[in-house]
């Protein structure tokens, strides 16, 4: 139509023309995604349900720790003004990627307010060599190596 | 996991509402109730952010931290903020009708609250029973926030051989009184804080907005950004980037709507979300830095009446970090920034992050078109829109994206990767994304008034 006409300039019909493109497009995305962005927490609130307690519990220790039962004993053990040291030996089957690397770091987190310090009497021992640990007992041992120990006090 | 630990966290973020709410009352006042109801959201970030700040200088000086701590903080705040408002004149709140909307508004904001609160219902359920995954958050930013809510302070053990020894507490603090409002250290409701902080951000962005573009611009630019692939339920990961991210992006809008009316009590709240963001993360004085930067070149005209006010701003959110920097440093930690601010890297690195932030930016399967809608609205609006506008977002959008690359080029440690466990440049992304969501319905709504006079919705 003539612009003359309709009073819009070539300036004003771009001005449009790029909103118009803008609000398309957006409505277009919202259109495409929102049912996945629905789904999506969807999915997980059911993934998340289905879980038990220890599992919700340990959430990301469970890619640490091959055995849920150490953070677990550990945390019913260590008295919550106790402190505990992390030994880490040769890696064995059931270990991931993350076992020796991040041991400590997760228990740090997880047993708070338990301290991690060097030379405390509980040891959580990830297939330690217990000769280093003269005088102390298992009171817990679990599978691909994982147990926790205490020296005598 | 129990109603009881939801409860505490309802009232919990109802309290630090208030408490933003008491502020933005002392700052501006509320001739309608409506007025709060519309700032709430913001009011919510705005006392999170001034609880945060308030309780890090406070723990720094050796105040232990505990629920009646907590309390006080906020029962002191809202009365303190309210007696201020009265004595500086402000008019108690009445309930009056506002300006009405058309019927196409109406339509579109009762689409739009209808789309946003469903998705938002739907994180909810997602947070509801969420373990604690992500890495970062078991490895330092929740140790941290166990440590303030068990030893009431800064431990120094757990501040200082934690990862990330030089990253701010104010997260933290949060989560630590989200735990005293539980009740206990339930991590799995904690991911529930996270979901007040994205519906208070969303509250924000909405309510800021709702005055000054249509309904029609300002919902799908919400909604567009909420849906992109890499947010949903990251939105609610419990750590430290989304948050960092909302107060940037809320104290660029108030500084971008200030720019336009001079209204004192944006460049105000601006300065304490920014004070916040200095105390959430370290690129939080990266995003103060940008967002005063792009203001001062924005305001050149009338320097002379604004830069000492925007000087000001920059002054509130450097001091409120100045304290930590002091006590961290105070136990020989180090490492907030590259010792030679990446001067000395090689040109082949500079090009290499530039690539990989400009790579990230535009993935289309992390921020599905998000990043081109901004452009073209960044267009439209220096084309045919306040040009003052489209230039101040053109330098923040500018400076963060060189600000993202340079944190990649100037730690040689960090290799150069899009690679998250790796790299923290699309987390880091996720800022400017978020700030389209703030900045293309205004930029737009500016090129669509362009040929109706200055009309408002």
């Amino acid at each position: 139509m003539d612009p003359r006409i309709t009073g819009a300039s070539r300036g004003d019909r771009l001005r449009l023309a790029a909103i118009g493109i803008w609000l398309a497009l957006a409505l277009a995305v919202i259109v495409v995604r929102y049912a996945d962005a629905f789904r999506a927490p969807n999915d997980t609130a059911r993934a998340n349900a289905a879980l038990d307690l220890v599992d919700r519990t340990l959430g990301g220790g469970n890619s640490v720790f091959p055995d849920q039962g150490l953070m677990v004993e550990a945390r019913g053990r260590i008295p919550p003004d106790g402190a505990f040291q992390v030994a880490v030996g040769d890696a064995q089957p059931g270990w991931t990627d993350l076992t020796a690397t991040f041991a400590e770091t997760y228990a740090r987190y997880f047993l708070l307010p338990r301290r991690a310090e060097p030379g405390a009497d509980w040891i959580l021992c990830l297939a330690c060599d217990r000769a280093a640990f003269p005088g102390a007992d298992a009171v817990w041992e679990g599978e691909a190596g994982l147990s926790l120990l205490r020296a005598e006090q | 996991m129990s109603v009881r630990a939801i409860t505490g966290l309802v009232v919990l973020n109802a309290g630090f509402a208030a408490l933003g709410l008491s502020l933005l009352y002392a700052l501006r006042g509320f001739s309608r109730w409506q007025d709060a109801a519309r700032l709430a959201g913001l009011g919510h970030l705005l006392g999170v952010a001034a609880f945060g700040v308030v309780w890090t200088e406070l723990l720094v000086l050796g105040v232990p931290f505990n629920g009646r701590g907590i309390v006080a903080t906020l029962v002191l705040g809202i009365a303190g903020a309210c007696v201020a408002g009265r004595l500086l004149g402000r008019p108690v709140p009445r309930l009056a009708r506002g300006p009405g909307l058309t019927t196409l508004a109406l339509l579109v904001t009762a689409a739009g609250v209808a789309l946003v609160g469903l998705l938002l219902e739907a994180f909810f359920r997602a947070a509801r029973l969420q373990s604690l995954q992500a890495s970062n958050a078991w490895a330092f930013w929740v140790p941290k926030a166990k440590a303030v809510y068990f030893f009431e302070g800064l431990d120094e053990q757990v501040f200082t051989v934690s990862a990330g020894p030089t990253y701010p507490p104010l997260l933290p603090i949060v989560d630590a009184a989200a735990f005293h409002a539980m009740g206990s250290v339930d991590v799995v409701t904690l991911h529930l804080q996270f979901w007040f902080l994205l519906v208070g951000a969303v509250a924000a962005l909405a309510g800021l907005l709702y005055r000054h573009v249509p309904a029609w611009l300002l919902w799908p630019s919400l909604l567009v950004v909420l849906v992109v692939p890499r947010f949903g339920e990251r939105l609610l990961t419990p750590q430290a980037d989304v948050l960092v991210d909302v107060f940037f992006v809320l104290a660029a809008l108030l500084v971008a709507l200030w720019l336009d009316d001079r209204q004192g009590w944006r460049l105000a709240a601006a300065a304490v979300l920014l004070a916040g963001a200095t105390l959430t993360k370290r690129e939080g004085l990266l995003f103060a830095a940008v967002v005063v930067g792009a203001a001062l070149v924005a305001s050149w005209r009338t320097r002379r009446r604004d830069w000492p006010l925007l000087g000001a701003v920059a002054l509130v959110a450097v001091a409120a970090a100045v304290p930590w920097r002091l006590w961290y440093r105070a136990r020989d930690v180090s490492g907030e920034a590259p010792g030679d601010l990446g001067l000395g890297v090689g040109a082949d690195r500079t090009v290499d992050a530039l690539r990989l932030s400009l790579d990230v930016l535009f993935e289309t399967s992390l921020w599905s078109v998000v990043p081109f809608l901004f452009l073209l609205a960044l267009a439209a609006g220096l084309a045919w829109g306040d040009r003052r506008l489209g230039a101040y977002f053109a330098i923040v959008l500018g400076a963060a994206f060189l600000g993202g690359a340079w944190v990649t080029y100037s730690y040689a440690d960090i290799p150069i990767t899009a690679n998250e466990a790796l790299n923290p440049i699309v987390r880091y992304t996720g800022a400017l994304v978020l700030l389209a969501a703030a900045a293309m319905p205004l930029l737009l709504a500016s090129a669509w008034r362009h040929g109706r006079g200055s009309e408002r919705p």
